[in-house]
């Protein structure tokens, strides 16, 4: 009876999410998958040679992609680093208030913001550049940087810093030498999650660079609605596949550094 | 907190406004300045085309559009279903993956798959699920549910949103998984072992002692869902019908699609839904601290 209700619970998390993901590489790989078949008639390659034959244009707007949201990741970390420091740390007044007022920018729509600051973007030049799609895509993720760094800072605790200055480290050492290298796992939880929403919005850096910065999603939209869907299909897998790799080997480098310092 | 930092810091210094201020600053500039212009803009101030009329005009034209108002009840209603219908199969997967033994909980991580794919992508999956000529459109004809193409229902383009709805459920459902799992992670499963030798039924056991465990996730994360389906337009650029719209696009319309004159409609639609998702934010809120206080906590 237990063990059947696991094996139901398997079932349906599979069938609600990994099969969408198994049926982009049937799609991906039969073009010609027609209704009513259940499998694919025949498979051919075309999805993969087209893929092959736009492949400047497909690495490039990929690598666009990974840049402009690492670049974002490292925007929102100097923003909230010290600040998260106070939030974890201080009591002053209007604390709550405050930290409600900075999450708001996740909450609300982005639209309502970025559309106001786009004729202003326009007029210094910010907007179709780079820099115009990080600030955006940083200003609407940050608070997820800002949430992890502020419970990282808690859990680290107040012994670290008090042992290091009994010890003689000054401020600065401490932040940099003691502190900052124990907050690695806060930083990559909530840079995960910025990393994620920049790499995967396509609204705002649509409207930022307007076309000149290259993005993945931007290469994908109009084949989401083209004929072809197998290219779509090999497309989003790739999608996919390129964050879960990144995480195993942030992930995996974590955790050999800290073997090399003792530390697990 | 236990610890509240250096003694005597409650004070508002330099030094802490200081180390506030890389947040601070682009906080006011970019998005308080943002929300300040896109009000402005609908306004008639600071708009690319010199506006002519009185401050309100837009506002006026919106509000005496009836079409307006069906799409910010058709946005509110995809909003609020896809948030219900996540944040309650959230609820009900997470509490039974945190039931599964260690051994099975390595396979339950495929629930993360939709958290990374893009909402363009998720509605993409839709699509090739739901459309008539879609996968489950063929598993009913191999079923003999259905003799042809046109007899499988038209989920897609009922004119009730369902295409967004089950999008946006599809991407949400993960993400109040992930903030329900961690809580569960700390909940103490000797609470549910107490209840369970004292006679209590796993439906009494579940809805009286895991759910209100659960409850600031499942409000956190229906709040960040409501409000992002209300007012994001990746989604509804792909699934959208004719009419009704999302918000959204009707504002990308007016915006990218009309002449520059109509820029301060684009910009009051925007600032009704800052104001509503604002006010959201602050009713929910209350109202959900309101009904606490008579809980009591264990």
């Amino acid at each position: 009876m237990k063990h059947a209700s696991h094996t139901f619970v398997l079932v349906l998390l599979f069938s609600l999410f990994a099969l969408p993901a198994a049926i982009l590489l049937l799609v991906g790989l039969a073009p010609g998958w027609r209704f009513p078949d259940l499998w694919p008639a025949q498979f051919s390659f075309t999805g993969i040679q087209f893929l092959i034959i736009h492949g400047d244009q497909i690495v490039s707007s990929l690598a666009s992609s990974f840049l402009y949201s690492l670049a974002t990741v490292f925007v929102t970390l100097g923003m909230c680093l010290t600040p998260a420091a106070v939030f974890a740390r201080n009591r002053f007044a209007g604390k709550r208030l405050l930290e409600a007022l900075l999450l708001t920018p996740a909450l609300v729509p982005p639209m309502t913001f970025a559309m106001g600051l786009h004729m202003v973007f326009i007029r210094l030049s910010l907007a179709d550049t780079v820099v115009g799609v990080v600030l955006i895509l940083a200003m609407f993720s940050y608070p997820y940087m800002f949430r992890a760094l502020v419970a990282g800072f808690q859990t680290l605790g107040q012994d670290y810093r008090t042992c290091a200055r009994n010890l003689g480290a000054g401020p600065v050492a401490v932040f940099w030498q003691v502190e900052l290298p124990l907050l690695v796992p806060a930083m990559i939880a909530g840079g995960s999650v910025v990393f994620l929403v920049a790499f995967s919005e396509y609204f705002l850096v649509f409207l930022m660079g307007g076309g000149t910065v290259p993005s993945f999603t931007g290469f994908l939209m109009p084949l989401l609605a083209s004929s072809n869907r197998s290219l779509a299909a090999i497309l989003t897998l790739i999608f996919l596949l390129l964050p879960i790799f990144l995480f195993f080997v942030i992930d995996g480098s974590l955790m050999r550094s800290y073997r090399k310092k003792g530390m697990v | 907190m236990s610890w509240t930092g250096n003694p005597g810091s409650s004070k508002i210094t330099l030094g802490l406004i200081l180390r506030l201020s890389p947040l601070m600053l682009p906080f006011v500039v970019l998005f308080c300045g943002g929300v300040f212009l896109t009000v402005c803009q609908s306004l008639g101030i600071f708009t690319p085309l010199r506006h002519t009329g009185g401050l309100v005009d837009a506002y006026a034209v919106i509000l005496s559009d009836p079409s307006f108002f069906a799409s910010a009840g058709f946005s509110f209603g995809v909003a609020l279903a896809s948030a219900a219908g996540s944040v309650t199969a959230a609820t009900f997967l997470a509490y039974r993956v945190w039931q599964l033994p260690n051994a099975l909980a390595g396979a339950a991580l495929v629930y993360k798959i939709p958290l990374i794919l893009p909402h363009i992508a998720v509605a993409f999956v839709v699509l090739i699920f739901w459309s008539q000529s879609g996968i489950l459109s063929s598993l009913a004809w191999h079923l003999g549910l259905i003799q042809s193409m046109p007899d499988f229902p038209n989920v897609l383009y009922s004119g009730w949103g369902l295409g967004m709805i089950l999008a946006y459920t599809l991407k949400g459902t993960p993400f109040a998984m992930l903030l329900i799992l961690a809580l569960l992670v700390r909940f103490d499963v000797r609470q549910i072992q107490t209840a369970a030798m004292l006679g209590a039924s796993k439906r009494r056991i579940f809805f009286s002692i895991v759910l209100p465990r659960l409850a600031p996730a499942m409000h956190t994360s229906f709040i960040i869902l409501f409000l992002y389906s209300f007012g994001a337009f990746d989604i509804p650029y792909i699934l959208s019908e004719s009419r009704p719209g999302m918000l959204s696009l009707h504002v990308f319309d007016l915006y990218f699609k009309h002449d520059l004159a109509r820029r301060p409609e684009a910009m009051a639609i925007l600032t009704l839904m800052f104001c509503f998702a604002v006010l959201f934010i602050i009713a929910y809120s209350r109202t959900v601290t309101h009904l606490e206080t008579g809980v009591r906590k264990l």
